[in-house]
Formats: structure tokens, C-alpha cells, sequence
């Protein structure tokens, strides 16, 4: 456990979800692009192995003592397991460089077999580094997988632009991908299940960022939704993050039954806790870019107060985390700013005052 | 009987406009056999639609997959009236230039694509230097075709610094008085502009050509 806590994140997080009291608010900053920097490896190293995935987690939780610790299944790993193209950088995250289907006619060409664990290498290292996790620090703080839902998945297969052109002309042929990619999902979804691993499910593609709602709801929300019962009945339990703006689409993306709601900071908390805040917990949303990576430490404390002081009083509770996956070319005091701003205006019982909340 | 020009003209924007990229083609056709001026096809037919798009796009009833099947649909008009165009049809009017492309490092570009797409249809004339473009791609194309401005665009922040390095090459090569510079993308922000010395910044590719134009002063008498 953290020097600076008196209780480990499994327990805050069993008395958060149980209305019991706790010593600090939770606080999830999303350390996963930037954990191998915390730890002194470059991204290719982290990713080069089971234990260095699990040592870049371990080490960020025994430095911040975060409330849940994050391996990298990734966006694009349906894609990059069917033979789309990725680079290979040093020290970034490895970004696709040519999806694997050209033509969505061909989709029956590709063998969705590669996909499963007893053939994606991938998957299989990171469900190891997952294992490892769950042994070494498994009784103290909750493992999850950062993972795509279905419509950034099928944009890990087909070109992004083009399947939006297909949303249009050829709606069938993008159902028929999605019905694909979905179940090839479930099924990895279930792996990680099993080992106790909460899942984090991103699916910034289909954000109103870049689509309208009505395509949201015929193209994502029924994947979304199955996807969701899929990790239900497996007992699992499922962490929406949407990045990007989701105000047109908040109750459509509740709708899939997910347990929580991660927001952008691009969405107003006061806005996410008024539309769904009685139906589901709430993560969010110190800005990653503006606060995070061009703050100083002072703003850092001041976004993580104001953030605390939106949310807090979120019926269904509220966790304290970054709006989006925190870069890694955020500057690393930062971090220790926000671990530190948590435990100072997240302090329970709230200080109101220092919040600046009138009574 | 053939159709007059006003009824064609309407049915390209309408094509465009409605995201007939098919039927578009044998109506610039049309339009061409029956002798109309191609350059007034192009800007009071295939613009006009665009531009039309355009206000739906910035009211929100147009989504991004619309403004890009509107384009294919502009696009292929054009393909068949530009040969058409006289070669000097333009001499004595100023041509603003813009160089576009997303920084080295960053593969995302359906946001530049965009904005070129607008860009183009308010009448610049665009080189798109494509996707992870090396910074100094950007400063040698400014060069070489004598660009006005010079758009720039990234998703990740990872690749953010690479704006500053070519503002700052711009500076040292004298060519930051002359060229424009404007910015956008996911992590974007005026704050970020502002610090990195460009001209501006854009949130979408509509509010890109407002500023564009303003940036180099377009239509704005000299």
C-alpha cells in the first residue's frame, strides 16, 4: 500500500462500490502510453515482453499508488492480429501504417482465427503480463485491459474514411465487418475475464467526434450493447471510455449496459452527472493535453479541485481520473501532482471549503 | 429539348449537395455538350454545392461522412469540366496558395482532408503533401510554389512539437513575415497556437476557411 494511504485501492474500490466510507477519494489517472517512461524503459521495451508490461504497471502503482493499473491490449490489436500493418517505433506507441482489407468485399478472406488467444502472440503476451499483475500486486489493486470496442476495432481492419463512406453506400457491407469484429471481440473480452481483469472499453472512432448519432446507434450501438451482455454474463465488469465529444450520444452509449463511464474533457462533467450521473458512476476529466502536458503544477492542482468539486456528488459516485490516456511526453511531476492534488481535496470526509463548494 | 444553364447549374450544386456522386458525371456532361462555360460550372455549380454543405455541415445536420461524399461527388464533377477550363482564365486574379499536411510522426488525416476539401472549394490552391510529412517537406514546398499559408495538422501529442519546429523554421528562414501559418487537430487549442507563434487555429474545417481567408486576406480589397 501507498505511504501516503490507509487503504489499498481493492478495498477503496469494494467500499466505493458498496457505499462504505474511505480515506480518499479514488483517483485513475490513465497511465498507459506513459508507463514505461515512469519506470525508465522506452515504449519498444515495454511492449517487447509479458514483464515488462507488468513492470512498467507495477512500478507506476508502487510510485503513485493509482487506484487501478492498465496493460495495453490496445485500439488496433484485431486489425494488427489479421495482418494490418503497424509500425514499429522505438519509443511511441506503434500507430497503424495499412489496414489489412482494402476492399470490403474481401472480408471473407480473412481469417478471423488469428484473432484468438491461441494464436495472437499479442494477446497471449499481454494476458500473461496481466497474470503476473494479478500475482504481485493482484490482492492490492484492481488489474484492467485497455482494449477497443467495435467500431474502433473495425477501423483497425478497414480505413477509417472509407468505412465512413461506407456507413452510407454500402451499410450492409460495414454490419458484416462489425459482426465480424464483435464476436472476435467477446471472445478476448472473456479471455481477460478469466483472469480477473476489468475491462476498459475505448471506442473513441465512434465518438460524436467524428460520427453523427444515427450512425452511432445502426452502427456501434448494437455491437456495443452485445458486447456489453457478453461481459456480463461472463461477470466481468465494463468501463466505457468514449474520447472525444459524446453530448449527442451520452444516454445511446449508457444504454449498452456498461458498469461505468469514463469522459473526455471535452464533455462537462455537471453535464455527464446531470444526463446519466443517477444511473451509472462517473470517471473523469482533468484536460491530458492542456492541464496534463502543458501545465504546471499549480494548474494541475487547481483542474484536479475544480474536477473533484463537479463531480463529487455524482448520485451513482464519481472517480477522479484524466480525461484520456495520459501521454508520454507529459511531464512525469505532473502525475505526481495529480496523485497528490487527489489525496489533498480528495480527502474524506470533504473538505468543502477548500473545494470551494458552497454549502 | 436541352436543358438551360441555370438548370444545370442548379442540378450540379444539387448533385453535390445531395451526394449524387454518380449521377453527377453524366450532368457535368450535359452541362459541357451543350456548350455552357465550364469555369461557371465549376464555381456557381460544384462550389455552390459544397458551399451549401458546407452551412449544413456548420448547422449540424451534415456529418462528416456527408461533407466527404459531397466531396467525391465535387470531385468527380470536376474531373470532367477542369479540362475544359481555358488554360488563362484566371490571369490577373491573384491565386492564394496553401501547403497542407499532417506532421511527421501522425498517420491521422481525415481531419486535413477536410479541410483541404474546403479549402479547395473556397478557392485556394492546395498541395497536400499527404500524411507523417518530415518538417522540412513543409518548408521547402512553401518555398518552391511561394504558398501564402501553410496548414498543419496532428491527432496525437506526441507529434504537437513538431508545429513549432516548423514555425520556428520558418522564422529562421525569413519566410514567416509572407507565409501563414494555421493549425488544428484533436489536442489543438488556441492556447497551444498562441504559444507556438502560428496565426491561427481552427476547431473544424469550416471555421478553417473563415480563417484562412481572413489569415491571407482573401476577398478583402487591397
Amino acid at each position: 500500500m501507498h505511504k501516503l494511504d490507509q487503504m489499498t485501492p481493492n478495498e477503496r474500490l469494494q467500499a466505493f462500490m458498496t457505499g462504505k466510507e474511505m480515506d480518499r477519494i479514488l483517483a485513475m489517472p490513465i497511465l498507459v502510453s506513459i508507463a514505461h517512461r515512469v519506470v525508465g524503459m522506452t515504449h519498444k521495451e515495454k511492449r517487447s515482453s509479458a514483464v515488462n508490461e507488468a513492470a512498467a504497471q507495477i512500478g507506476c502503482y508502487e510510485k503513485y499508488g493509482n487506484d487501478i493499473i492498465i496493460i495495453e491490449y490496445g485500439l488496433h490489436g484485431i486489425g494488427r492480429a489479421l495482418g494490418t500493418k503497424m509500425g514499429d517505433p522505438e519509443d511511441s506507441v506503434p500507430a497503424v501504417e495499412e489496414n489489412i482489407l482494402k476492399d470490403l468485399d474481401d472480408l471473407d478472406k480473412l481469417d478471423f482465427s488469428l484473432t484468438t488467444k491461441e494464436n495472437d502472440p499479442e494477446l497471449q503476451r499481454t494476458l500473461e503480463a496481466c497474470r503476473i499483475c494479478k500475482e504481485k500486486v493482484g490482492d492490492e489493486v484492481p488489474v484492467g485491459v485497455l482494449i477497443s470496442g467495435p467500431f474502433t476495432a473495425a477501423a483497425s481492419v478497414y480505413p477509417v474514411e472509407k468505412m465512413l463512406r461506407a456507413t452510407r453506400r454500402s451499410p450492409e457491407k460495414v454490419h458484416a465487418l462489425l459482426r465480424k469484429v464483435t464476436d472476435a471481440l467477446k471472445g478476448i473480452y472473456v479471455d481477460y475475464i478469466n483472469e480477473g481483469v476489468l475491462i476498459l472499453q475505448c471506442d473513441p472512432i465512434s465518438s460524436g467526434t467524428l460520427l453523427h448519432p444515427n450512425q452511432y446507434r445502426e452502427f456501434v450501438k448494437p455491437y456495443a450493447t452485445e458486447l456489453n451482455e457478453t461481459i456480463n454474463d461472463a461477470e466481468g465488469v465494463n468501463v466505457l471510455h468514449m474520447c472525444g465529444n459524446i453530448t449527442n450520444t451520452i444516454h445511446d452509449i449508457v444504454g449498452t449496459g456498461g458498469a461505468m463511464l469514463s469522459i473526455d474533457n471535452v464533455v462537462d462533467m455537471e453535464f455527464a452527472k446531470k444526463e446519466v450521473g443517477d444511473q451509472l458512476p462517473l470517471l473523469g476529466n482533468v484536460d491530458p493535453v492542456g492541464v496534463l502536458l502543458h501545465g504546471t503544477k499549480k494548474e494541475v492542482h487547481e483542474a484536479v479541485r475544480k474536477t473533484i468539486r463537479k463531480g463529487y456528488d455524482n448520485p451513482k459516485g464519481f472517480i477522479l481520473a484524466s480525461g484520456c490516456d495520459i501521454t508520454q511526453n507529459v511531464p512525469i511531476e505532473n502525475i505526481d501532482a495529480f496523485m497528490e492534488a487527489a489525496r489533498k481535496y480528495g480527502k474524506y470526509p470533504l473538505d468543502k471549503e477548500l473545494l470551494g463548494i458552497e454549502n | 429539348m436541352s436543358k438551360s444553364k441555370e438548370e444545370l447549374l442548379k442540378q450540379l450544386s444539387d448533385c453535390v449537395f445531395e451526394m449524387e456522386d454518380e449521377e453527377i458525371i453524366s450532368v457535368a456532361q450535359e452541362y459541357l455538350d451543350a456548350g455552357y462555360d465550364p469555369l461557371e460550372g465549376i464555381t456557381e455549380g460544384l462550389v455552390d454545392g459544397m458551399n451549401r454543405a458546407g452551412v449544413m455541415y456548420e448547422e449540424e445536420e451534415y456529418f462528416i461522412t456527408d461533407l466527404l461524399i459531397c466531396s467525391d461527388a465535387m470531385y468527380n464533377g470536376l474531373d470532367i469540366l477542369k479540362p475544359h477550363l481555358p488554360q488563362k482564365n484566371l490571369e490577373g486574379e491573384k491565386t492564394y496558395k496553401c501547403v497542407i499536411g499532417v506532421v511527421e510522426g501522425d498517420t491521422h488525416d481525415i481531419g486535413k482532408n477536410l479541410v483541404k476539401i474546403m479549402l479547395e472549394t473556397a478557392g485556394f490552391e492546395m498541395y497536400d503533401l499527404g500524411r507523417d510529412v518530415p518538417l522540412r517537406n513543409f518548408i521547402d514546398k512553401v518555398k518552391k510554389v511561394d504558398a501564402d499559408l501553410v496548414c498543419l495538422s496532428t491527432l496525437m501529442t506526441t507529434t504537437m512539437p513538431g508545429m513549432k519546429k516548423v514555425v520556428e523554421m520558418l522564422k529562421e528562414e525569413n519566410m514567416y513575415e509572407n507565409t501563414k501559418v494555421m493549425i488544428g487537430g484533436g489536442p489543438i487549442s488556441q492556447t497551444y497556437c498562441d504559444k507556438i507563434d502560428a496565426n491561427g487555429y481552427s476547431p473544424n474545417a469550416v471555421e478553417a476557411v473563415k480563417l484562412a481567408k481572413l489569415l491571407v486576406g482573401m476577398g478583402i480589397p487591397a
